[in-house]
């Protein structure tokens, strides 16, 4: 292990960011919060991104580690202990000055602080929350706050440190508890659910506490479980959950706070969200979804993150990923992700175990409708919001225009368009007065023919790496082997 | 046959308001009325034939007279889109915004709900429009310290969003001295401690010359990790382009190359 004594802050600015950027939640929202007048600083809920890297992701936090020193060698990970590379820290004054003046000069809406593990999980997160502490205390800083929390971690430190972030995580990892023990020997399950556990219910007794209710749904005592997949999760004892929230509040009255009384003051306000690397184990999509859904209805999550799996460490047990990281999954996932939480989709309506994986060629609310055509078609002057939400094309605002803009008028096909909704693929799948825009048979194989011809809005960069489209239509004379790689990599399962 | 009679009006909110007012009041009928206001590059557009000009000056009684009716008689969510429209660079955007009062009027507050209706509907995606920029903008915008800790910024947006951008920041950094420069504008919006912020014009100031500015050493650390956040397996450059178009990047410290040294 390589330590330099003396490092420059740009060189351990260059090294700590660096070592960050798999992390993947730089997301700012979730909390609305005005200047207090004095010191620095607001947020909105929406959010705010502040520039996009090279990449093509939003770069919205200040994304660093504290440390890139690890005693653990999770097998994925640069910074593994069993990796010859440069290793850096900060000290909490230089995370402060970094964080304030980036803030400043506007280039960020926060910090984003997570960390390898220095000589201990509690040794590590007592130096973030000293740095946090200085942040909030020293230098007034009023602006967005997201901290990893680090499995194995004190519960009082996790306490503590979550009346100064607006956003914990607690990463995942993994989807099974298996795949983690292969990958991450040093990482248990229990110890990544127990402080989520912790700050989900220490969030519900604050917001109960201050009488908000933050559009949720409160974990409900009988622990519903649509499928064996997601057992491993809730299977924890509520009762051990009680008891530990009972330890921790009689524990952390040493535990120095704030100087806002505790009356007023939030824990962890935006929520916490967590999350998995796709693709370097072999789990398939349905159970990657099916451990989501648990973690967003009985974990109360605001946001599950899918990291497509980059072999950083060229690592010969993993798969390989010269041919690009799964992006086509990943992009997937994610649209699953938001059928679930505002489309009023369930997993099981997507995938089974007999179909355990997104098509690689439509996306899953399109695949949805394909096989449900006598769902369709759907009046759009008079279906509710949520029916409207699952046809193909139309989305959150486009089913909230049409709700609002139906009630002053009758629309036609015309009306849709002139409100901006894209009637590409929506055109099979409704009507308007009770006519279809063109004389459209259902018929599953014609509207599939048909929305495979309509170019799938991927993300720019993926469709340049997969030629799906002639995979799809025509005979194999385009494959190539890259392709093919490629393809196995997506639907490997 | 009536003679179209046009209002030509400052290009304002106030200016328009004030337009709107006195085409209502004049008694043509809304047929025969077109209001024009002085468009961005600051000369009128084309002189149409067989219309009368009337010559609008500003008068800010007879705007807040109109700013109130809409807030009262329509609402204030109809009220906040046109003020948005007009600082669109739409142009003939006083025009949409009459056509857009006088079925308010009518309708009343849910007028904002027409959205089959052309003219809603245009200043539905207008409005969608400013607001977005000025949203990008919040995040897009960079302050470099000069002398004396002042913040300094220029921006170059296509619509007037100044006032619409400015106020955050004043709650953002309270104890900041900052200045926003327009540089398509020569406005300013200036913010001090424990005063509000105001919006100055400079029409003498060059602001395209970015001598002006000094540099600031965390312009370096902020390059630095902005180049190192990226993923280098994941290189994309149209999406890039598409989540932060290019005419921000002229504007944005991570995208300026290096000031080259003065000293020689």
């Amino acid at each position: 292990m390589v330590i330099q004594e003396g490092m420059s802050i740009q060189r351990k600015l260059e090294i700590l960011s660096d070592a960050a950027k798999f992390d993947v939640a730089c997301t700012s929202s979730g909390v609305d919060r005005k200047g207090n007048g004095s010191g620095i600083g607001n947020s909105l809920a929406c959010g705010i991104c502040h520039t996009f890297s090279a990449d093509g992701r939003c770069i919205s936090l200040l994304k660093i580690l504290f440390t890139n020193e690890c005693i653990f060698d999770c097998k994925y990970c640069i910074n593994r202990s069993s990796n010859d590379v440069v290793r850096a820290s900060f000290t909490p004054r230089e995370v402060c000055e970094l964080t304030m003046e980036f803030y400043r000069r506007n280039y960020i809406e926060g910090l984003f602080l997570s960390s390898g593990i220095m000589v201990s999980p509690n040794h590590t997160m007592e130096l973030i929350f000293d740095a946090l502490r200085m942040l909030r205390d020293e230098y007034h800083f009023n602006g967005y706050i997201h901290c990893k929390a680090i499995p194995g971690t004190d519960p009082v430190l996790v306490e503590a440190i979550g009346w100064y972030t607006d956003r914990m995580s607690v990463n995942l990892e993994l989807p099974t508890a298996s795949s983690l023990k292969r990958l991450a020997p040093h990482k248990s399950r229990k110890n990544i659910l127990k402080p989520m556990r912790q700050i989900q219910l220490r969030r519900e007794s604050n917001n109960e506490y201050l009488g908000i209710y933050d559009g949720r749904r409160h974990v409900s005592n009988q622990i519903t479980m649509t499928n064996d997949k997601s057992s491993e999760i809730t299977n924890d004892n509520r009762n051990s959950d009680r008891d530990l929230l009972l330890r921790v509040n009689n524990t952390t009255n040493i535990v120095p706070y704030n100087k806002a009384p505790i009356g007023k003051s939030r824990y962890v306000p935006a929520g916490q969200s967590t999350q998995m690397i796709i693709g370097a184990t072999d789990e398939s999509d349905y159970h990657i979804m099916s451990v989501s859904e648990t973690l967003y209805d009985n974990f109360d999550l605001k946001r599950v993150f899918y990291s497509a799996f980059v072999n950083v460490n060229d690592d010969s047990n993993l798969p390989s990923t010269v041919s690009g990281p799964p992006l086509l999954r990943e992009h997937r996932l994610y649209q699953a992700d938001w059928l679930l939480r505002f489309y009023g989709f369930k997993i099981a309506e997507l995938l089974n175990e007999k179909n355990p994986n997104f098509n690689v060629l439509l996306d899953p609310k399109c695949d949805w409708a394909l096989r449900h055509l006598d769902e369709f078609p759907v009046e759009v002057n008079k279906a509710d919001y949520y029916t409207l939400l699952r046809v193909p094309g139309i989305g959150v605002n486009s089913a909230r225009r049409i709700t609002t803009a139906r009630k002053s008028a009758i629309l036609d096909f015309k009306d849709l368009k002139a409100m901006g909704i894209v009637l590409k693929r929506a055109v099979y799948f409704i009507t308007c007065n009770g006519r279809m825009m063109y004389p459209i048979k259902l018929d599953e194989d014609f509207i599939t023919r048909e929305l495979l011809a309509v170019k799938d809005r991927l993300p720019f960069g993926i469709e340049k790496d997969i030629t799906y489209k002639q995979l799809s239509l025509f005979d194999d004379v385009s494959f190539q082997p890259d392709d093919r790689l490629m393809l196995q990599e997506i639907s490997h399962a | 046959m009536n003679n179209l009679k046009i209002f030509l009006c400052d290009n304002s909110i106030d200016g328009i308001f004030t337009a709107i007012y006195q085409a209502w009041s004049s008694g043509y009928g809304h047929s025969n009325i077109k209001i024009e206001e002085q468009c961005e590059k600051n000369s009128y557009s084309n002189i149409e034939l067989f219309s009368e000009y009337i010559i609008v000056e500003t008068n800010f009684d007879q705007a807040v007279k109109v700013s109130n009716s809409i807030k009262t008689k329509i609402s204030l969510e109809a009220y906040e889109m046109t003020c948005r429209v007009a600082l669109s660079d739409y142009q003939g955007k006083g025009d949409l915004i009459y056509r857009f009062l006088i079925l308010g009027f009518h309708i009343g507050k849910n007028i904002v709900s027409h959205l089959s209706n052309e003219v809603v509907n245009r200043v539905f995606k207008l409005n969608r429009y400013v607001s977005g920029e000025a949203h990008h903008l919040l995040g897009f915008i960079r302050f470099s310290e000069q002398e004396n800790k002042i913040l300094t910024s220029i921006i170059h947006p296509k619509n007037n969003v100044l006032s619409l951008v400015t106020p955050h920041f004043a709650d953002r950094l309270p104890n900041e001295r900052f200045v926003i420069f327009d540089g398509n504008r020569n406005v300013c919006s200036l913010h001090l401690p424990e005063k509000s912020w105001i919006i100055i014009e400079i029409p003498s100031m060059n602001l395209n010359d970015y001598d002006i500015l000094i540099d600031d050493e965390y312009e370096s650390l902020w390059k630095t990790f902005f180049d190192n956040i990226a993923i280098k397996e994941r290189i994309n450059p149209k999406l890039q382009r598409n989540n932060l178009p290019i005419r921000f990047r002229k504007d944005m410290t991570e995208f300026i190359p290096e000031r080259i040294n003065s000293l020689i």
